[in-house]
């Protein structure tokens, strides 16, 4: 009961933070320098085609008018048209979509199941070699930038080892699974079309880890601190004092509270995959959104930019939520509906 | 139950990886690689990727020959009237739309309205055609506003659609009227031509896929691709994997100096280069201080180091003679040419007026950072420069910002570091788009010129019908220009290729290249041995 | 006399908190590293001009017959494509990151630490759900996308990328502080001093700010190493500071143009980024564990 009053309360605050991100968004977006018609025509396309343009686009209106012409097709499902690829940018979004949420799905499970893994080894091992080992590996993760693990991926299993293919999400030849829910590797398993699901997997194994590193390497470090720290606590010692086995005390007892540190920064870590998928999907030509909102920013694609970014707002919010949600299940403490101390 | 399931599980995998092997391919696959945006419709693209795609997707009246002359294709005969207001074309009967009806004069009358209503695309070429009527089924006749010599050279640029096939699926309302949105969201990712390709897949941004047109109405040859993929991808590394496991034949033109080094290692890869028509300027302001002195802007010409540019960065290219590149027709290849000399420069120099006030006008220079080595041309200018004591500040701007600063006087740079391609093959169409009044503000003029002795010359030349006095009035020009020393001219673009020598024959790097954009890629004139590939796969 | 003493006293006070301070950070061998670490990159920024081989490299200059060179005696990380020396440009890299680090944080923890103290302080008032709601919009986003989008619509260039960051990264000093400030409130000695009638200013900054200050510093010092981070993946996708200046981020871009056969050119920028985030990294965790505090 409680739960779904926080969740109403949640969902309610998210829409005004969605409105608030709207707003700053399109400001960002339409107070640019530059002549986004023009740039959509081409450098010799005659100035009445660019005015035309930008007469439909409400260019030359004041900056509010705009927006309210903006959130009323916006309601209606409109997003108006990229200038870029020419198309509506809802359409777009679909599109694109798929393939970077099959890309952060990946990147989000290798993150949670390594690193939880890794923080336990290392928390069951504290201060022998492999906790020593575990430490190490995800220092050097959560220092090395997400696009220089790519370029070194790139370089090694692609180029001299040519183990992995570095472009896009299927070799061609092979030919697609038919689209259900536009992930490749779920689209087919449904269907049964194994081999597009092996060479699906190939493609997205390097951009998945050059994600997933930085963030696993994080909540390895902070599953095993908190696992230590728990460890230390008066109830563990009581426990052992009874007899019961260390494993028994490890699993049944001392994870579930250890995860919940886990778990709370699990959205932040999530948000940086969000934002290194710019860099990785643009290395690796990974077809999806990150990669068509880099490049709308870059050709200053003012539509399709605003809608993308807010795409992006949105699912940083509903992972939030879930977070919260699940830490909320895990801790019967964390009172709902206070805020997380970040 | 669990001894069944590992068995299912295996077989599983087994198959898979079994099945990986049998994915069907194409016989004789051609790859090659662009940057996005594409756009494959006729009235939308006009970069050097869309170009390639509607050479390959659509027919056009006229055909370029090597040297970039017009030879018969839809269009049989042609005849231009006494005035030179009106061009009347006689099509060739029979020829088929991909979906199998007939090309007609009414498809051609449809294929110029559209492009000039839309107003994108190749429609600036076109300004001067006041209407487009068919007389008949197999003739059809442009009425142009005032004469224009070089008009048959434009049409290399009109792709004529399929009217029924575009009329069947604009959708309403739109922008145009009574034509709703003139079918540009079905020809985003359809064709409606009756070239030798046809679209199969076009995921945006990704590829462009076209299929073999098995009923095209010319011959092609035997060993041409059966498939032609477009891929959109520049990035040296993820090219250097695809050619080294022959996943594409010809590489883009953007790679560095070292990119190409690195791909001519790999066995049977090839550098082809051809000149393209493509002239490398640095555009000097000549209303703005201190460009505005015309020794000023001499002592430059003399100190640039032309040599190092195309010894070292661009190599391979030349240095430019003049306004126009030499391998355009109409070019003159007699006129003057700087060299480095600093004596020289430094006399020049000393007659400006702001000779011992250098300090207090650095001279600045936007330069683009497509392809990469420009930054070293900038780099390269501003440390010659430094050798006569001029201060050079260079700005690394992106493409539109160029665009924007150069549409007014006040914010144009002092020099502008751009390549300019002709519109249409002949020298008038660049000097009168690099130097004419009217193309101020865009841009392909920084200079701001405003000569009207230079317009005069220009519009007379352009009138002339005649070929010969046409182009003999177009050398005159060329003096003019060189005597005023608006621009330094840096090089005429050598347009380099990796391609796959050992398996692949292209005429363009066999030095049949057409001096067009996108011309050079025509898919039936391509050829691939895919037995010579499979051995090298090995 | 008396007050004399009482000073003494309170400095000697200080250096023994100093000096326990420094004993618990040395126990810890990798708050040492990080501190080591720092304290090179540190000095290597400082005095580039004078540490380099080459010192032209790093700004106008071009030399096309020792280009791309792999690493020798002369050139100990090689040269570039234009023949610029690959160590001195990542020297003075160091020091645009530092400057861009520390430009970032002298405009955002000001800004956010005064924001985070008015809002904790009015809590529960119009004031407070002003800033605080203005806060949430901001990190609704993740910042890498947020600095992203401010950076492309704005002309690329150094000021603008730090600018980007500032405006991705300031809520999150507003966050922390009003989380202390918030619960500061309520305490026996603001309502002391709320009482004897001392200014707001005073309560602010006097009583609630010396609070913060341990978290703060943390997280200054961690968040050097993510901002440096930030800033170069901005000036990888081109955003960042633009040539002839020496950039760690960007030259690995361009760089990476040149994989794998002049693996040089990338790969000792990369290098140095990872050394610079390691030292603040550790560094911070360093800090953290000394003073205590809950920082990032």
């Amino acid at each position: 009961m409680r739960g779904i009053k926080f969740l109403a309360k949640r969902l309610v605050y998210s829409v005004f933070v969605l409105v608030g991100l709207s707003i700053l968004i399109f400001t960002i977006a339409r107070v640019m320098p530059g002549h986004p018609a023009r740039m959509a025509l081409g450098a010799r396309a005659p100035e009445w085609a660019v005015e035309r343009l930008r007469e439909e686009m409400h260019l030359n209106e004041p900056l509010y008018v705009q927006y309210y012409y903006w959130v009323n097709d916006a309601l209606h499902g409109d997003l108006g048209m990229s200038l870029v690829t020419r198309r509506s940018v809802a359409n777009d979004i679909k599109e694109f979509f798929p393939a970077s949420l099959e890309l952060a799905l990946y990147a989000g499970i290798f993150m949670g199941i390594i690193g939880i893994i890794l923080g336990t080894i290392s928390g069951w091992y504290s201060n022998t070699w492999v906790d020593n080992l575990v430490r190490m590996i995800s220092y050097i993760g959560i220092i090395t930038p997400s696009f220089v693990w790519a370029i070194f991926f790139v370089l090694i299993f692609g180029y001299l080892l040519a183990l992995f293919p570095t472009m896009g999400r299927l070799t061609p030849g092979v030919g697609p699974p038919p689209s259900i829910t536009g992930m490749v590797t779920l689209d087919a398993l449904i269907t049964g079309h194994f081999a597009a699901f092996f060479d699906a997997l190939k493609h997205l194994l390097l951009p998945a880890i050059s994600l997933a590193l930085g963030p696993l390497s994080q909540e390895a470090r902070i599953t095993r601190s908190s696992l230590v720290d728990n460890a230390k606590k008066d109830y563990v010692a009581s426990e052992r004092s009874c007899g019961i086995p260390e494993r028994t005390i490890m699993f049944k007892y001392l994870l579930k509270p250890s995860f919940i540190p886990t778990i709370s920064i699990y959205g932040l870590d999530f948000a940086a995959i969000l934002g290194n998928a710019f860099l990785i999907e643009l290395i690796f030509n990974w077809p999806g959104l990150s990669r068509y909102g880099m490049n709308a920013m870059l050709q200053k694609d003012l539509n399709a930019m605003i809608a993308v970014i807010l795409v992006f707002g949105l699912i940083f919010i509903i992972v939030n939520i879930i977070v919260d949600l699940i830490v909320g299940y895990l801790d019967p403490r964390i009172r709902l509906g206070v805020e997380r101390a970040q | 139950m669990s001894k069944i399931m590992k068995i299912l599980l295996i077989s599983l995998c087994i198959g898979g990886i079994l099945s990986l092997g049998v994915a069907g391919a194409a016989e004789r696959p051609f790859r090659t690689n662009w940057s996005w945006p594409t756009y494959i419709d006729p009235a939308v693209g006009s970069d050097f990727s869309s170009s390639v795609a509607f050479v390959n997707l659509y027919d056009t009246l006229l055909y370029p020959d090597v040297k970039g002359n017009p030879q018969p294709h839809v269009a049989k005969s042609w005849k231009a009237s006494a005035d030179g207001l009106t061009w009347t074309f006689h099509l060739r009967p029979g020829i088929k739309f991909h979906d199998g009806t007939e090309l007609t004069a009414e498809d051609v009358k449809f294929s110029m309205d559209r492009l000039t209503t839309i107003g994108e695309g190749y429609a600036y070429l076109f300004g001067k055609v006041a209407n487009t009527e068919a007389p008949d089924k197999y003739t059809v006749a442009f009425h142009l506003k005032e004469s224009f010599g070089p008009f048959l050279a434009t049409l290399f640029r009109l792709y004529i659609v399929n009217k029924d096939l575009v009329m069947a699926n604009i959708k309403r309302p739109g922008p145009y009227g009574d034509m709703g949105d003139y079918g540009k969201q079905y020809l985003l990712t359809h064709d409606a031509g009756s070239g030798p390709y046809v679209v199969k897949e076009f995921p945006l941004e990704e590829y462009l896929l076209m299929v073999q047109n098995p009923n095209y109405w010319q011959p092609i040859n035997l060993n041409a691709p059966d498939e032609y993929k477009m891929i959109g991808t520049c990035e040296p590394v993820t090219v250097r994997t695809m050619m080294s496991r022959r996943e594409l034949e010809i590489a883009d033109q953007w790679q560095p100096v070292e990119s190409l080094k690195a791909l001519e290692k790999i066995e049977g890869v090839e550098i082809g280069g051809f000149f393209s028509g493509s002239e490398h300027y640095y555009m000097m302001h000549t209303k703005k201080p201190p460009t505005d002195d015309i020794h000023f802007r001499k002592a430059m010409a003399w100190a640039m180091d032309y040599k190092t540019v195309v010894d070292k960065i661009y190599v391979g290219s030349v240095q430019a003679r003049g306004p126009v590149n030499q391998t355009i027709p109409g070019a003159d290849p007699t006129v003057f040419q700087y060299h480095r000399n600093l004596d020289k420069a430094m006399a020049e120099l000393k007659q400006s007026k702001y000779y011992g006030q250098l300090d207090k006008y650095p001279v600045v220079v936007d330069w683009v950072s497509i392809p990469a080595d420009n930054e070293k041309v900038a780099l390269l200018f501003m440390s010659t420069m430094a050798d006569i004591g001029i201060e050079v500040e260079i700005v690394k701007t992106p493409w539109g910002s160029i665009i924007e600063e150069m549409a007014t006087e006040e914010t144009s740079p002092n020099i502008a570091g751009v390549f300019v391609a002709p519109h249409y093959p002949e020298a008038g169409s660049l000097l009168a788009s690099r130097y004419g009044s009217k193309s101020v503000a865009t841009w392909e003029q920084n200079e701001w010129l405003l000569d009207p002795k230079f317009d005069a010359m220009i519009e007379d030349a352009l009138k002339t019908v005649d070929r010969e006095e046409r182009f003999a009035k177009y050398g005159k020009i060329q003096r003019y220009i060189i005597d005023l020393c608006p621009s330094l001219f840096l090089f005429d673009q050598l347009e380099k290729h990796a391609y796959q020598a050992a398996y692949t024959d292209w005429p363009a790097a066999r030095g049949e290249a057409i001096p067009i954009m996108g011309y050079n890629f025509a898919g039936r004139f391509i050829k691939v041995y895919s037995d010579k590939r499979t051995e090298l796969l090995k | 006399m008396q007050r004399e003493s009482i000073r003494k006293q309170t400095l000697s006070k200080k250096w023994e908190d100093v000096r326990r301070g420094w004993y618990k950070f040395s126990r810890n061998p990798l708050s040492i590293i990080g501190l080591v670490v720092v304290c090179i990159i540190l000095f290597v920024a400082l005095f580039s001009p004078y540490v380099s081989p080459y010192p032209e490299s790093a700004g106008k200059f071009i030399n096309f017959y020792e280009a791309s060179q792999p690493p020798s005696l002369t050139h100990l990380c090689g040269t570039d494509v234009f023949g610029r020396d690959i160590l001195t440009r990542v020297f003075f890299g160091c020091r645009f990151s530092l400057m861009m680090g520390a430009t970032v944080l002298a405009l955002i923890v000001p800004a956010g630490v005064i924001m985070g103290l008015i809002a904790g302080y009015y809590r529960g008032r119009w004031l407070d759900t002003v800033i605080m709601r203005i806060t949430d919009v901001f990190i609704a986003l993740p910042p890498l996308i947020l600095a992203l989008a401010v950076c492309s619509v704005l002309t690329p260039g150094i000021f603008h990328a730090m600018l980007a960051i500032s405006i991705a990264w300031w809520p999150w000093y507003t966050r922390m502080v009003y989380g202390i400030a918030s619960s500061l409130k309520s305490e026996f000695f603001v309502q002391a001093a709320e009482v004897t009638g001392a200014s707001r200013t005073h309560i602010l900054f006097r009583e609630i700010l010396p609070n913060c200050i341990a978290p703060i510093l943390t997280k200054m010092s961690l968040d050097m190493a993510w901002i440096i981070l930030i800033g170069s993946s901005l000036s990888f996708v081109g955003l960042g500071a633009q040539p002839p200046t020496p950039d760690l981020g960007s030259m690995v871009a361009d760089g990476s143009k040149y994989l794998p056969e002049q693996w040089w050119i990338s790969i000792f920028p990369a290098f140095a980024i990872v050394l610079i985030v390691l030292g603040f990294n550790l560094l911070g965790d360093g800090i953290r564990d000394t003073l205590g505090a809950e920082g990032g």
